[in-house]
C-alpha cells in the first residue's frame, strides 16, 4: 500500500472517522490483490484496527472487503462462528454485536470497531460455567449436527438479554433467522425455554 | 454466458470509506461517480460484492452518518424517517407503530431478525430485483444485454410481473416500498449538488423508465430520509404477504392498505399490490371507486374481483390473480374490523 | 428386558463441544503454512473444455498452482469426475488454483480464459428417452446404478410409438431397463374392484447440509493428512485413498464432527481429492472452502422422479396389485439406487398381492445425485399417500382403514427376491399414532373454520431397510478399569456413534462414566463398519459393539478362571468387576486388574493376534491398542438371515388458508417403529428433524432447471426454501413402539429415513384434504398450486413436467 499523501489526508480527515491508531503499513504484508497495487483513495480505512471481541480488545490487521465472519475465523482463530451459506440466508454466523444479533458474514469487520462482539466463545463464565441457554442446550440434546448451533445460541443469548421471560412464541420469533437443515428446531426451542423458566420442557414425547 | 464469477464469496478489493457526515460522503460519491458504491446494511450489496458481478472501486458506507439515522416528529403529525434507520428499529418504534403501523408490519415481515437487525429502512427501499435470471448474472435487458430470459415460452417465471412489463418482467422486492406507496410517502435524496424530494410513487422506476435501475436515484444520490405525511397518521392500515416460506422469502404477492373513513363511508384510501410489477402497484381505480362509498360486502367484492384487471401473465405465474383478488378483498375486511 | 443403559437418556460427549464452539468440522482446522484452493467449475450445463489459458491467472500475487483433469485420475465408466474436460452439469468443476490467500485464488480463478466448445443438453429425463434427443453424455444417455456393478452408460431410447400411445398427462412406458415382479398384474387386476391409473412428478431437491463440504489437506512423510466432512467415519478410508491414488495405510482420515449429510456425506466424494492433489503438488497444506453455491452444486440432490402407478382395489380397499413404472433422474453419473428403494417401499408396505416395477433411469445435465433420506422410499410415499386417501374416498372407508387394511407385517417379504422382514409393526404404530394423535376428533373437526381457512388432517407411512451385519467392532480395557470404545461410526449429527458404544457398556457392565469414546481420526484405530446412512447404524454398529463387547467379556472371564481357578463360566461381570459366581470379594477381579493381566499374557488378550475374520482395515486399526489392554474385537457374525426394516407413521393436522394457499401446520406426531428404544432423547430429535426436512420436501423445495440454458434456479438458501422455525409447529411430537427386532441382541434397528417420508406424505394428504380431495400428483404442492386449485384454476406446470419453480 502507498501511503496516502498527507495534503489529501487533510482534506479528508474530518470528514472520515479515525480508525483508531494510525498503522505503520511497514510491517503488513498486503495480500495481493489487483487492486492494491494501485493507491487506496484518501479516507479509505486503516488496515489495523481494535476491535473489542468478548470483554478482550483484540488488534487486528483487516482488510476493507473482509467480512466479520472471516476475521473471527481466520484472523482470530474464533472458528466457532460458522459459515454456512455466506449470504445471510441461514444465521449459522450469527454473533452479538452491542447486543444485537446479526450475521457476521454479512457485516464488514471495519463497521464493528467500537463496538462489543460477543460470539459463542465468549458465553462461557471465567471459571468454565457455560451460559444456562449452553447448558440448556446439552440438557434437552438441542443439537444434532450442531454446525448451526453457535448461531441458534447466540440468537437466543440476544432475546434473553433482551426478554428474560420470553414466551415460547416469542423465542420462535427470534430465532427465526436461524435455519436448521436437521430439522432441531423444536428441540432448540425447548432448550431456550428451560434456560429462560429452569423447567425440563421434555413433555411432550411418549418416548 | 454469465457474468457471476466461478471463484464466489471472496468480494474483490476495494477501498472502504466510512463517511462520518453526509457532505464527506456525498463529495466522495461525486468525485467517484460510477466508480463508487454506497452502503448502508449492506445486505443486498455483498450479494453483489460475493458474486463478483459488481466490483466498485470505491464502497462508501455511510453507517457513521448519525443524520441519517431516527424517527422523527413532523409539525403535521407525520414522521421523517432517516434512511439507515434499520428494520427493526421501525418495527419497534413507537411513534411508527401508533402512527403508521402498516410501515412497522410491513418491516416485520423483511427476511429474518438477523437482516432488520443491520438492513436499513434504505437499502430495503433501494435493493436490486431478485428476478433469478437476471441474479444468476445473465446479461438480460436490465444488466445491459438484449434479452429477457424470464419472459419466453420456456422461462421459469413464477415469481414475475404481471404488470408494466417492458422488455423486462421483474418484480419490486422491497415490502417496505408496498407499504409507502401506501402512506403517500416523500422520499428526500441528496447529491453533493442539492437536494430534491420525490413521491414515492415516482421514486420506484419500472423499465419502461430506466431499465438498468429500480429507482429515480442517480448514481451520486443517497437516499437520506422517508417523510411520512400527517395525513395517514393513525388510519386503519393493513398489510399482507404471501410466500413460500415465513421467514427471509420474497413476497409472491403482497398487500398494504390504508383507510381513512368518515362515518361510514370511506374518506380517502391507498390500495398497493407488491411483488406484481417492477414497481409497488397502487389501485388507482379501485380507490377511486370506494371513496364516499361504505364498504360493504357487496362492494369488496365487487371490487375485488376487479383487483387483477389488465395483468398479463406469464406461463407460471397466473396464480397472481387470485391471490391479488383474495388479498384485496381480505385487506378490505380486515382493515374494516 | 431391563438394561441399565440402553433405553435410557445420556449426555453424548460431543455436545458440549457444539454447544461452546469447540467442536472443529473441517475448515476449522489449521496448519501451519496453510494456503487457499478455488475451483473454476463450469458455466454450461455440457461443454468440452476446448483451451486453458492460465498464463494470466498464474501471474497473479501469491498463486501457487493449479491442477486440472491432467494433473487427477480419470474415474472409471460414469462415475463423477474429481476434475474434467468434459463437465456435464453447470457447477462442475474443470480445475483449482492454490494462492496465499482465498482472495488471491478467487482473482485468479477470475483471470482464466477459457475456450469452450458448448454440447447439447439434456435436462429432462424423460425427454432424453425420445429418439433423437440430445445424450446428456458423450458415452449414453442413461445410466442404471446395479449392486455392486460398475457403473457405466448406455444408449437407452423408446420410440415414437411409445410416446405416442399415451394420452396427454400419461407417462409412456416404454422398454425398461430394470424390472422385477410378484404375482402376476393381469391376475390382480382382474380380481380389483376400483383401478386407478395415475401418473405422477416428484420434485429433486438438494441436501443442503448447513456444513458446506470442505476439505483440508497435507501431506507427512509420505502419508495424506485429509480433514473431512463426512457423515462416516471408517468407511471413507478405502474410497478416499482410491480417489486420493494411495493405499489405506498412507491416509489419515479426520472428521470428529460433520455439519449435516443426509445421505450425501455418506461416503467419499471426488471434491475431497482435490486440495489433496494441489498440497502434493505445491508442498503446502491447502484449505478448500466450499461456498453454498458449490455445495448445491456438487453437495448431491435427490432424484427426481417421473412416474405411473396403476392400483386395483378391491371394495373393501385391499390393494391386489400395482403397476409402477419409474423415471429416475440419474443426474450425470450414475446416481443412487433409488429405483431399488422406491420398489422395495411400494411393495412392501402396501402389500399388494401382485407386483411389477419397470424403470428407466436416464441421464440429465443436473448436478451429480446421491443418496438422500429414504432415496426412492420417500419420492414413493409422497405420491402413493395420496392416492390412498383418494380411493378410502371413492371406496368409502377411512384414511386409517385403508392403511390399515394394506399394511404389511412380520415376515413379510420385501424387494425382488422377497425376503422376509424380520420385523414389522406398521399396523401397530398407526393404531397408536391414531389414538395419541386424536385421529377420529380431529377428522370430526376438520373443514372449514370461522376466518375462512380450512383444517384438515394428514396421515402418512414410509419404510426404509434399517441394517447391515458383518463388519467389526473393537474396544481397549485398561490397567485402571476404564473402557476405551474404538468406533469406525461417524459423527453425523444423530449420537449413534455413543448410542450404539453403550451396548459394549452394557454387555461389560461397566459405568457409562467408565467409557471413552474414540473415534473421529484413523489414527485412533478405528474398526471398519459400513458408513452412516440407510438408516443402519443402530443395528450394525449395536450388534458390532456388542460382539465385541462379548469378546472383551469372554477373555475377562478366561483371565479371572486362569487367576482364580474354575471355569470362564462361573463367572459374572458387573459394576466394574469380574467375579465367581455366588462368591465374596475375594473371588474378584477388578477390570483393571484383568487388564494388566491380559497385557502381561498378551496374545488374543492384550490384541496382539487378531482374529481371522477380522476385516483387514480393522487389523490395521487393532495396532493402535495393540499390547495396550485387554481388547475386545470381534467381527459380527451373528446371524442374520432376514431384512431389518424400519416404519413410521406421521400424523398432522393443518389450517390451509384457501385464499392465500399459505399452510399452518398445527400439530404433528410421529410414530417410529425402531426396534429396542436405544436413546429416547435422540431418537426423537431424528423423528422430529426429519419430520421438518419431510415438510420442505412436500411443499417448498424442489430443484428446476431452464430449460433454455441449463441454469439452476434454486442455487441459494432463499431460493431452496429449507424450513424455518416458522414453517413448521412450535411444539412437535415423537413416539415409539419399543418392540425389539429378533436379528439385533438387543432389539435394535435404525429409523432416520422413514421419518423424514412419513412426515411430507401425512402433509401433502392434509393439504389434498384440505382442497376438499385435489391430487396434485405432483411433489412438492407449492403455493402457487395451492392457489390455483383452491381458485379452481389449471395448474401452471404440465401434468408430466420435472422443471417447475
Amino acid at each position: 500500500m502507498q501511503t496516502i499523501d498527507s495534503q489529501s489526508r487533510r482534506q479528508f480527515i474530518k470528514g472520515v472517522i479515525a480508525s483508531g491508531a494510525v498503522a505503520s503499513t511497514g510491517g503488513l504484508l498486503l495480500a495481493g490483490s489487483p487492486r492494491s497495487a494501485r493507491s487506496a483513495v484518501a479516507g479509505s480505512v486503516e488496515r489495523l484496527i481494535s476491535l473489542n471481541i468478548n470483554g478482550r480488545t483484540r488488534r487486528v490487521d483487516v482488510l476493507p472487503n473482509e467480512t466479520l465472519a472471516m476475521t473471527l475465523r481466520y484472523k482470530l482463530n474464533l472458528t466457532g462462528t460458522k459459515l454456512s451459506c455466506d449470504r445471510g440466508e441461514c444465521g449459522s454466523c450469527t454473533v452479538i454485536v452491542d447486543g444485537l444479533n446479526i450475521n457476521s458474514c454479512s457485516m464488514l469487520t471495519h463497521n464493528v470497531r467500537g463496538k462489543q462482539i460477543r460470539t459463542i466463545e465468549g458465553l462461557e463464565s471465567q471459571d468454565g460455567a457455560l451460559h444456562p441457554v449452553q447448558q440448556a442446550m446439552i440438557d434437552e440434546l438441542g443439537p444434532q449436527c450442531g454446525f448451526c448451533t453457535s448461531g441458534q445460541i447466540m440468537s437466543a443469548v440476544a432475546l434473553l438479554d433482551k426478554n428474560p421471560n420470553p414466551s415460547r412464541e416469542d423465542v420462535r420469533q427470534a430465532l427465526a433467522g436461524n435455519l436448521c437443515r436437521c430439522g432441531a428446531y423444536d428441540h432448540y426451542l425447548n432448550a431456550v425455554m428451560r434456560a429462560a423458566t429452569g423447567e425440563n420442557q421434555r413433555v411432550h414425547d411418549g418416548i | 454466458m454469465a457474468r457471476i464469477s466461478n471463484a464466489r464469496d471472496m468480494m474483490p478489493r476495494f477501498d472502504l470509506v466510512q463517511a462520518a457526515d453526509l457532505q464527506s460522503a456525498l463529495d466522495i460519491l461525486a468525485a467517484h461517480e460510477n466508480a463508487a458504491w454506497v452502503i448502508g446494511g449492506g445486505q443486498d450489496s455483498f450479494d453483489w460484492f460475493k458474486d463478483r458481478a459488481k466490483q466498485p472501486e470505491v464502497v462508501v458506507d455511510l453507517n457513521a452518518v448519525e443524520e441519517l439515522r431516527g424517527v422523527r416528529e413532523q409539525e403535521d403529525g407525520g414522521l421523517e424517517i432517516g434512511s439507515l434507520t434499520t428494520l427493526a428499529e421501525l418495527q419497534d418504534d413507537p411513534m411508527v407503530n401508533e402512527r403508521f403501523s402498516l410501515l412497522s408490519s410491513a418491516a416485520g415481515r423483511v427476511a429474518s431478525p438477523q437482516i432488520r437487525n443491520v438492513g436499513t429502512l434504505g437499502g430495503n427501499l433501494c435493493q436490486d430485483t431478485r428476478c433469478w435470471y437476471y441474479r444468476q448474472g445473465l446479461n438480460c435487458y436490465r444488466a445491459g444485454g438484449n434479452t429477457c430470459y424470464a419472459n419466453t415460452p420456456e422461462g421459469l417465471n413464477r415469481e414475475h410481473c404481471v404488470y408494466g412489463a417492458s422488455r423486462c418482467v421483474a418484480v419490486s422486492p422491497s415490502d417496505t416500498a408496498t407499504a409507502l406507496v401506501a402512506l403517500d410517502a416523500v422520499m428526500l435524496v441528496q447529491s453533493a449538488t442539492g437536494r430534491r424530494e420525490i413521491p414515492a410513487r415516482e421514486f420506484f422506476v419500472g423499465p419502461s423508465q430506466n431499465i438498468r435501475g429500480m429507482t429515480a436515484l442517480d448514481p451520486a444520490e443517497v437516499l437520506v430520509a422517508v417523510r411520512l405525511p400527517g395525513q395517514w397518521a393513525g388510519a386503519k392500515f393493513y398489510f399482507e404477504k404471501v410466500a413460500d416460506r415465513n421467514t427471509w422469502d420474497f413476497a409472491l404477492v403482497s398487500v398494504a392498505a390504508a383507510v381513512k373513513e368518515s362515518g361510514n363511508t370511506v374518506e380517502d384510501i391507498r390500495l398497493v399490490f407488491g411483488a406484481v410489477e417492477c414497481v409497488p402497484r397502487r389501485l388507482d381505480v379501485i380507490e377511486q371507486r370506494l371513496k364516499g362509498n361504505e364498504l360493504t360486502e357487496q362492494l369488496i367484492s365487487e371490487v375485488a374481483a376487479s383487483a387483477s384487471d389488465g395483468a398479463v401473465t406469464l406461463n407460471y405465474n397466473h396464480f397472481k390473480l387470485p391471490l391479488m383478488q383474495n388479498l384485496l378483498q381480505r385487506a378490505l375486511h380486515r382493515v374494516e374490523s | 428386558m431391563a438394561y441399565k443403559l440402553i433405553g435410557k437418556n445420556f449426555t453424548p460427549p460431543d455436545v458440549r463441544a457444539k454447544v461452546t464452539g469447540k467442536a472443529r468440522y473441517a475448515e476449522d482446522f489449521r496448519l501451519d503454512g496453510m494456503v487457499f484452493c478455488k475451483m473454476l467449475s463450469s458455466p454450461y450445463p455440457h461443454a468440452r473444455v476446448v483451451d486453458i489459458d492460465a498464463s494470466e491467472a498464474l501471474s497473479m500475487p501469491g498463486v501457487l498452482g493449479m491442477i486440472t483433469a491432467d494433473d487427477v485420475p480419470a474415474q472409471n465408466g460414469a462415475h463423477e469426475q474429481i476434475l474434467s474436460n468434459e463437465p456435464l452439469h453447470v457447477g462442475a468443476p474443470i480445475l483449482a488454483i492454490a494462492a496465499e490467500t482465498e482472495e488471491q485464488a478467487a482473482d485468479a480463478v477470475d483471470k482464466l480464459n477459457i475456450s469452450y466448445e458448448q454440447l447439447p443438453f439434456q435436462l429432462d429425463p424423460l425427454e432424453a428417452l425420445r429418439p433423437g434427443s440430445a445424450p446428456a453424455r458423450s458415452d449414453g444417455n442413461a445410466t442404471l446404478l446395479e449392486y455392486r456393478q460398475p457403473a457405466a452408460a448406455s444408449y437407452h431410447y423408446w420410440s415414437e410409438e411409445d410416446f405416442n400411445a399415451v394420452s396427454e398427462g400419461e407417462l409412456p412406458q416404454g422398454a425398461s431397463m430394470k424390472d422385477w415382479a410378484v404375482g402376476d398384474i393381469e391376475t390382480g387386476f382382474a380380481e380389483s374392484d376400483y383401478i386407478m391409473d395415475e401418473s405422477f412428478v416428484v420434485a429433486a431437491n438438494s441436501h443442503h447440509s448447513m456444513e458446506p463440504r470442505s476439505t483440508l489437506a497435507t501431506w507427512e512423510a509420505g502419508k495424506c493428512h485429509v480433514y473431512g466432512s463426512t457423515q462416516s467415519q471408517a468407511w471413507v478410508n478405502a474410497g478416499l485413498a482410491q480417489y486420493l491414488g494411495i493405499e489405506q495405510q498412507d491416509l489419515v482420515y479426520i472428521a470428529p464432527f460433520c455439519g449435516g449429510g443426509f445421505g450425501s456425506k455418506g461416503s467419499a466424494y471426488p471434491s475431497m481429492a482435490i486440495p489433496a492433489y494441489l498440497s502434493k503438488k505445491i508442498n503446502r497444506p491447502v484449505m478448500h472452502r466450499f461456498t453454498r453455491t458449490e455445495e448445491y452444486y456438487l453437495g448431491r440432490a435427490r432424484s427426481s422422479f417421473q412416474a405411473r402407478a396403476k392400483i386395483g382395489f378391491t371394495n373393501e380397499g385391499k390393494i391386489k396389485a400395482i403397476d409402477l413404472y419409474l423415471i429416475k433422474d440419474a443426474g450425470p453419473n450414475e446416481g443412487f439406487s433409488d429405483i431399488d428403494g422406491a420398489s422395495a417401499c411400494v411393495n412392501l408396505i402396501y402389500s399388494p398381492d401382485h407386483f411389477r416395477l419397470r424403470a428407466v433411469s436416464p441421464n440429465t445435465n443436473t448436478p451429480p445425485r446421491g443418496p438422500q433420506r429414504g432415496p426412492g422410499h420417500n419420492q414413493m410415499v409422497v405420491s402413493f399417500e395420496p392416492l390412498l386417501d383418494k380411493a378410502a374416498a371413492h371406496l368409502g372407508i377411512s384414511r386409517l382403514a385403508i392403511r390399515k387394511i394394506n399394511a404389511a407385517q412380520t415376515g413379510s417379504g420385501v424387494g425382488p427376491n422377497q425376503t422376509e422382514i424380520s420385523s414389522l409393526y406398521q399396523l401397530e404404530a398407526l393404531e397408536k399414532g391414531a389414538i395419541e394423535f386424536d385421529l377420529a376428533e380431529r377428522e370430526a373437526v376438520s373443514g372449514p373454520t370461522e376466518d375462512g381457512k380450512v383444517r384438515a388432517v394428514g396421515v402418512g407411512q414410509a419404510y426404509h431397510p434399517a441394517g447391515f451385519n458383518g463388519f467389526d467392532g473393537m474396544l481397549r480395557i485398561d490397567t485402571e478399569g476404564k473402557v476405551h470404545i474404538h468406533t469406525g461410526v461417524g459423527n453425523l449429527g444423530t449420537y449413534s456413534y455413543a448410542g450404539t458404544a453403550r451396548v459394549a457398556a452394557e454387555v461389560l457392565g461397566v459405568d457409562w462414566n467408565d467409557v471413552i469414546i474414540h473415534r473421529g481420526d484413523s489414527r485412533e484405530g478405528l474398526p471398519l463398519i459400513i458408513g452412516q446412512f440407510g438408516s443402519n447404524t443402530s443395528f450394525t454398529a449395536s450388534r458390532t459393539h456388542f460382539a465385541a463387547g462379548t469378546d472383551a467379556a469372554d477373555k475377562i472371564k478366561e483371565i479371572a478362571a486362569i487367576d482364580l481357578g474354575g471355569e470362564a463360566s462361573d463367572y459374572t461381570l458387573a459394576n466394574g468387576q469380574v467375579s465367581r459366581n455366588g462368591s465374596g470379594n475375594d473371588q474378584s477381579l477388578s477390570l483393571g486388574e484383568v487388564a494388566a493381566r491380559a497385557i502381561e499374557i498378551g496374545g488374543k488378550y492384550s490384541g496382539q493376534v487378531a482374529p481371522e475374520n477380522i476385516l483387514p482395515p480393522t487389523v490395521a486399526a487393532l495396532k493402535a491398542v495393540e499390547g495396550l489392554g485387554l481388547v475386545g474385537i470381534a467381527n459380527d457374525a451373528l446371524s442374520k438371515e432376514q431384512e431389518v426394516g424400519a416404519y413410521a407413521a406421521g400424523f398432522v393436522e393443518i389450517e390451509l388458508d384457501p385464499k392465500t394457499g399459505q399452510i399452518e401446520i398445527l400439530d404433528y406426531l410421529g410414530v417410529a417403529d425402531c426396534g429396542t428404544v436405544m436413546h429416547p432423547q435422540s431418537l426423537a430429535t431424528q423423528i422430529k428433524g426429519a419430520a421438518v426436512m419431510g415438510f420442505g420436501m412436500a411443499v417448498t423445495e424442489g430443484i428446476a432447471y431452464d430449460p433454455q440454458n441449463g441454469l439452476a434456479a434454486n442455487v441459494g438458501l432463499y431460493q431452496a426454501k429449507p424450513p424455518s422455525y416458522l414453517d413448521v409447529p412450535s411444539v412437535m411430537r415423537a413416539d415409539a413402539l419399543n418392540l425389539p427386532d429378533p436379528q439385533n441382541p438387543v432389539g435394535i434397528k435404525g429409523i432416520g429415513e422413514p421419518v423424514l417420508g412419513c412426515a411430507a406424505s401425512a402433509l401433502i394428504c392434509a393439504v389434498s384434504e384440505a382442497l376438499g380431495g385435489y391430487y396434485f400428483k405432483r411433489t412438492p404442492v407449492r403455493t402457487d398450486m395451492i392457489v390455483n386449485a383452491a381458485a379452481g384454476m389449471k395448474l401452471s406446470q404440465s401434468p408430466l413436467q420435472k422443471h417447475s419453480q
